[in-house]
């Protein structure tokens, strides 16, 4: 993998990273990607159909609640504002966005 | 003087019961060790100050006889567990001052018990790791050889529990890491059915393998941990309702070994002379070793490292300098992100991140993640035919014996496969549990590991309290 794509990686994912260690990461990338590439010989011995599947059989099935109120109002907010970097007068206080 | 060494949770209950010594006397035992042992081992990154508080709680369960066997426990938190008012930071520098909202589901299950939460245990950073070296606040050691890493990521919580600095502890597992750790440190580790524990609470690393888990020194120990948390949880829509759980059935008596998957040249000959020994002991007790043909599960690594890391980097998104933990000064918004996460992650999770950003990028999706959630599909239904035919499947717990600090940290491969025969557990959401084999010449512990099918974790127990005997 070229340091060119590990920059773009970088940038999608949101972390600031030095050349150094992108280049590290980008040596590690092709051993590990040809070790996980091995799922790709699994096709060639079976053919596995999810569509055929039924949901059952794996307890995948769609997990729906009430929409109602289960905590008191306000009963988290000092707690969740406290752990803010920061704050004013009860709000996230974020950089401008427009 | 309480002996810890040999201390189980039920001679601890009779004594807190007969009045031999109160709760406060037995947390006061623990927190000596601790003082004693903690700053050479770094078990624990924490003691909670309100340690004797809950003991005094505790205290009061047994004079209004409202206890349970977990009442006045001294027990071990991964730093990966929500405990409301205290710092939870996955063993990373973006969490160092978090403070916990609210509890996680197993520990208002286990407080509403009595147990007694001495302190958090250092981890790999957000758990991703198998030796507790990517941890941001230093290595810990395996108080069996301290040169060498407790294993991970519960490093730890099992380094406090082999050094009697605690009872009993939790830790999570999502490719191995109760059951390599372990195995690393002569314990008892379980990794429950996936949904049989409430993940309310935990700090995710891959949200469809992780599962909260115990340690003990016997198999009772981790039974009894178990039991007081495996409970439904409406607040975790993984969680497997009450009417869905399975009742026991009839043991066969007969053991898979899936020879070609351990014929493998990587692991340690040692080890599988070790693995022979067990297979006979267990002849012994009655069980038949049959050979079972598995011949998916060896990818099951493979496809670990492409699921895990995709769920890692969405994950992983939420920390972000905004809402909660450490927050970079920026002159914009980006770069309060960009700057936030590149100094509050360290460089594994980093990697991770990125291989799973990669991963799910639009040209690689198919090949990578379509194709790994369908071998996922079929080593779920290779397993679970396996189990119309045998109670559990067998093999060693990890390749590697307990290593040397820095032997594989430059080697990201030979790291992972660490976890070569207990991730396929994770794979197929099926329990697994470690168990003490023995030991080497130079003291270094062996483990054995068995995967039972979905929901069959008093299988475990069964033949583990039966092979214990014998060890």
């Amino acid at each position: 993998m070229k340091l060119e794509d590990i920059k773009k990686l970088a940038n999608l994912a949101r972390i600031d990273m030095d050349d150094e260690e992108m280049i590290e990461i980008a040596k590690s990338f092709d051993p590990i990607l040809a070790y996980v590439g091995q799922v790709q010989e699994v096709s060639k011995i079976k053919n596995i159909d999810l569509a055929s599947k039924e949901a059952k059989d794996y307890f995948l099935h769609n997990i729906t609640r009430d929409d109602v109120v289960t905590n008191k109002r306000e009963e988290y907010t000092d707690k969740i504002i406290a752990e803010m970097p920061d704050k004013q007068n009860g709000y996230l206080k974020v950089k401008q966005i427009l | 003087m309480i002996d810890l060494k040999d201390l189980t949770i039920e001679k601890a209950h009779e004594s807190l019961k007969n009045g031999e010594y109160n709760v406060t006397d037995l947390v006061n035992e623990y927190l000596k060790v601790i003082k004693e042992k903690n700053s050479e081992i770094n078990a624990y990154l924490e003691i909670y100050p309100d340690v004797l508080e809950q003991a005094k709680k505790a205290e009061g369960m047994f004079k209004n006889g409202t206890t349970t066997l977990m009442t006045g426990i001294p027990m071990a938190l991964k730093d990966n567990m929500l405990f409301e008012g205290h710092i939870a930071s996955a063993s990373s520098k973006i969490l160092e001052n978090y403070r916990a909202t609210y509890n996680a589901g197993v520990v208002e299950q286990l407080k509403k018990q009595g147990a007694v939460f001495l302190g958090r245990t250092n981890m790999d950073e957000f758990a991703m790791g198998s030796s507790t070296e990517t941890s941001a606040y230093g290595n810990t050691k395996n108080p069996l050889d301290t040169s060498r890493v407790p294993g991970g990521s519960s490093g730890g919580s099992v380094a406090s529990v082999a050094m009697n600095g605690a009872l009993v502890a939790l830790g999570s597992d999502t490719g191995g890491s109760i059951r390599q750790p372990a195995s690393f440190t002569g314990l008892v580790g379980l990794k429950p059915t996936y949904g049989a524990v409430s993940r309310y609470g935990i700090i995710s690393m891959g949200s469809s393998l992780d599962q909260v888990g115990t340690f003990g020194k016997t198999v009772r120990d981790a039974e009894i941990l178990f039991n007081a948390i495996n409970d439904y949880d409406v607040r975790d829509s993984t969680s497997i309702k009450k009417e869905d759980r399975l009742k026991p059935e009839i043991l066969k008596k007969k053991i898979g070994v899936p020879r070609s998957f351990l014929s493998g040249d990587g692991t340690d000959p040692e080890i599988m002379k070790n693995f022979e020994e067990s297979c006979e002991k267990l002849e012994k007790l009655g069980y038949e070793i049959v050979d079972v043909s598995l011949p998916l599960i060896k990818y099951s690594l493979a496809v670990y490292y492409i699921i895990c890391p995709a769920e890692v980097s969405s994950n992983l998104a939420r920390y972000d300098g905004m809402r909660y933990g450490i927050s970079e000064e920026a002159d914009n918004l980006y770069d309060v992100y960009t700057k936030s996460r590149g100094k509050g992650f360290g460089k594994e999770v980093r990697r991770r991140i990125l291989l799973g950003t990669y991963i799910l990028s639009h040209g690689y999706y198919d090949a990578y993640y379509n194709t790994a959630i369908k071998v996922r599909e079929a080593i779920k239904e290779e397993l679970t035919n396996i189990f119309k035919e045998v109670d559990v499947i067998i093999t060693p717990t990890s390749p590697f014996m307990p290593f040397k600090f820095g032997e594989k940290m430059d080697d990201p491969i030979s790291m992972y496969l660490s976890d070569l025969f207990s991730v396929p557990a994770n794979i197929a959401g099926i329990p697994a549990i470690s168990l003490p084999a023995g030991k080497n010449k130079d003291g270094l512990p062996f483990g054995l590991h068995m995967m039972a099918p979905f929901l069959r974790e008093d299988i475990l127990f069964t033949i583990g309290k039966d092979f214990e005997k014998l060890v």
